[in-house]
């Protein structure tokens, strides 16, 4: 991870060093960002900007960008579990049977090209009894769902007709050829489904923030911030730094999740008798 | 009571379409209580299928399947046989014990009543030292032995196979085969036993049920007698008798011999 992050450090400068700072116009076009202080600030100095004041006399950047992500995190929290719950059930759906998964996995993936800044206003005006931030979670939701219907109705399919006629022939029903075969075999698609479905989460709960206004959160944050752009461009690196943390953290607890459940394929050293 | 009878046993796959299949033709075939049977034939003459068939995995179009004195339905309600295929389709996420103790949980067995069972079905074959492992761990015939413990932990009266020696090697094979007619002896279980390969059905059946393909249907049932179903037994004269006469089955025609 660490080369990674000295990789992107390494382009960023790097571009700084070489680029132009008008940027590179081709044929009237610019292909390649101004490469000036005002639209690509050192990194250094946004790390500076963490430290200091928001505001004069604030708090420091870091302590807002912090208690941001945190508000997100809790509103993208609740949408991935609602979408995650969603994700399952339809999945199950649709292994189940044949002509749910023909009729309904078009409009689930057709769900997904829906605009969400459209979508915003349009489940804000539905609340009649849930908090604001209830909407942007719903919004999160929306974009969850997908990978993990999508990852574990595949996942689901995927026992080889072997072990689906061993259950058969134990006569298990449905239900605990799910429980037993179908849902155990379908982690290895489910975990990367719902890193996916993780950063869909934020980028959603993000997006819902932004587009209903939402206070206390690191859409709104970064809103405000773009706003000063041209006076204070490091402040607004820090908060987009914040809204790609918090993607991060959630990947990372998926992964944490993993862990103990896929115990069985780090062995690997193969014994013959 | 015959372990499994078959009975005037028809199966057409996709009936009135362009891709009709009739995979058996006017099948007959009864299993004794206790008694090794193999099924040989080339492939796509319906012996997989006839196993299926015995297994309820599918329906027969007309014919009845009996097993054990009950329909094959029922049978397979009740667990009445076991059954183990070329895959051995173990859960790789569960442990070797896991996996054998999986028909166990089915049946609703308690805790410690599975694991004794377990246990028990692991160390007929072998492998109690691998009870920890995950299959990914064990080798091809490795893997094949947990399946067959794993078929046999409810104890059933009956054993279905379907090439389950297929993806080894040779030496692992002859060691396998002379394993399982070591447990079913001490069983007593019935086994149906589809392979390829002629050796392998004449020295583990009392019976070769000799097939053949479009339709489906069996064209010969050769009696096997041999005096020790072990390595001397693979080099007596009957043991050669054998395997001659069923290829000449196979064939069709009678197979010249070298003067």
């Amino acid at each position: 991870m660490l080369l990674g992050v000295a990789f992107w450090v390494v382009l960023w400068e790097g571009y700084k060093a070489v680029g132009s700072p008008d940027g590179t116009v081709l044929l009237g076009v610019r292909v390649l960002p101004r490469a000036d202080d005002l639209s690509m600030p050192h990194l250094w100095t946004v790390l500076q900007r963490l430290g200091r004041p928001e505001l004069t006399g604030g708090r420091p950047v870091w302590i807002v960008v912090l208690s941001a992500c945190l508000f997100t995190l809790g509103s993208t929290a609740v949408g991935f579990v609602i979408g995650a719950l969603v994700g399952l059930v339809l999945a199950a759906l649709m292994q189940r049977f044949g002509l749910v998964e023909r009729g309904l996995l078009p409009y689930v993936i057709l769900s997904q090209t829906v605009p969400l800044v459209a979508l915003a206003p349009l489940v804000a005006g539905w609340n009649v009894l849930w908090p604001e931030w209830m909407t942007v979670s719903l919004i999160a939701a929306y974009l969850a769902f997908f990978p993990v219907a999508v990852g574990l109705l595949r996942g689901l399919q995927s026992p080889a007709s072997a072990g689906v006629e061993l259950m058969h022939s134990y006569a298990a029903g449905w239900w605990r050829t799910l429980v037993k075969l179908r849902f155990p075999a379908s982690l290895p698609y489910l975990f990367p489904a719902l890193r996916l479905a993780g950063a869909a989460a934020v980028v959603g709960a993000v997006v819902g923030e932004i587009s209903t206004g939402t206070r206390g959160g690191i859409g709104r944050l970064i809103i405000e911030y773009s706003r000063e752009a041209t006076s204070d461009p490091a402040k607004v690196y820090t908060a987009m730094l914040g809204a790609a943390l918090l993607g991060l953290v959630v990947a990372g607890l998926v992964s944490l999740l993993e862990l103990p459940l896929m115990r069985h394929r780090r062995h690997v050293a193969v014994v013959t008798l | 009571m015959s372990a499994v009878v078959v009975d005037k046993v028809t199966k057409v796959f996709h009936p009135g379409r362009t891709d009709e299949v009739v995979a058996l033709s006017d099948v007959d075939l009864t299993v004794g209580d206790g008694e090794f049977v193999s099924l040989i034939g080339p492939s796509g003459c319906g012996k997989s299928t006839l196993l299926r068939l015995i297994a309820d995995l599918i329906p027969p179009t007309t014919g009845t399947v009996t097993v054990v004195g009950k329909s094959a339905g029922t049978a397979r309600k009740e667990q009445a046989y076991g059954i183990a295929f070329q895959q051995s389709g173990l859960f790789e996420w569960r442990t070797v014990l896991k996996n054998v103790e999986l028909p166990l949980e089915l049946r609703g067995l308690s805790r410690a009543e599975r694991r004794t069972k377990a246990d028990q079905m692991l160390a007929l074959v072998g492998l109690s030292d691998f009870a920890g492992h995950y299959p990914a761990q064990l080798s091809g015939g490795m893997q094949q032995r947990v399946a067959i413990a794993r078929a046999l932990a409810v104890q059933p009266p009956l054993l279905l196979m379907d090439e389950p020696f297929g993806a080894l090697d040779e030496m692992t094979r002859e060691r396998l085969q002379a394993e399982l007619l070591a447990i079913c002896a001490q069983t007593g279980t019935s086994t149906v036993f589809v392979t390829h390969s002629i050796s392998e059905a004449v020295f583990l059946s009392d019976r070769v049920v000799v097939m053949s393909p479009r339709p489906g249907r069996i064209t010969a049932s050769i009696a096997v007698d041999l005096p020790s179903r072990d390595d001397a037994g693979r080099q007596s004269p009957t043991y050669f008798d054998r395997i001659t006469e069923v290829r000449q089955a196979l064939r069709g025609t009678p197979v010249k011999s070298t003067p």
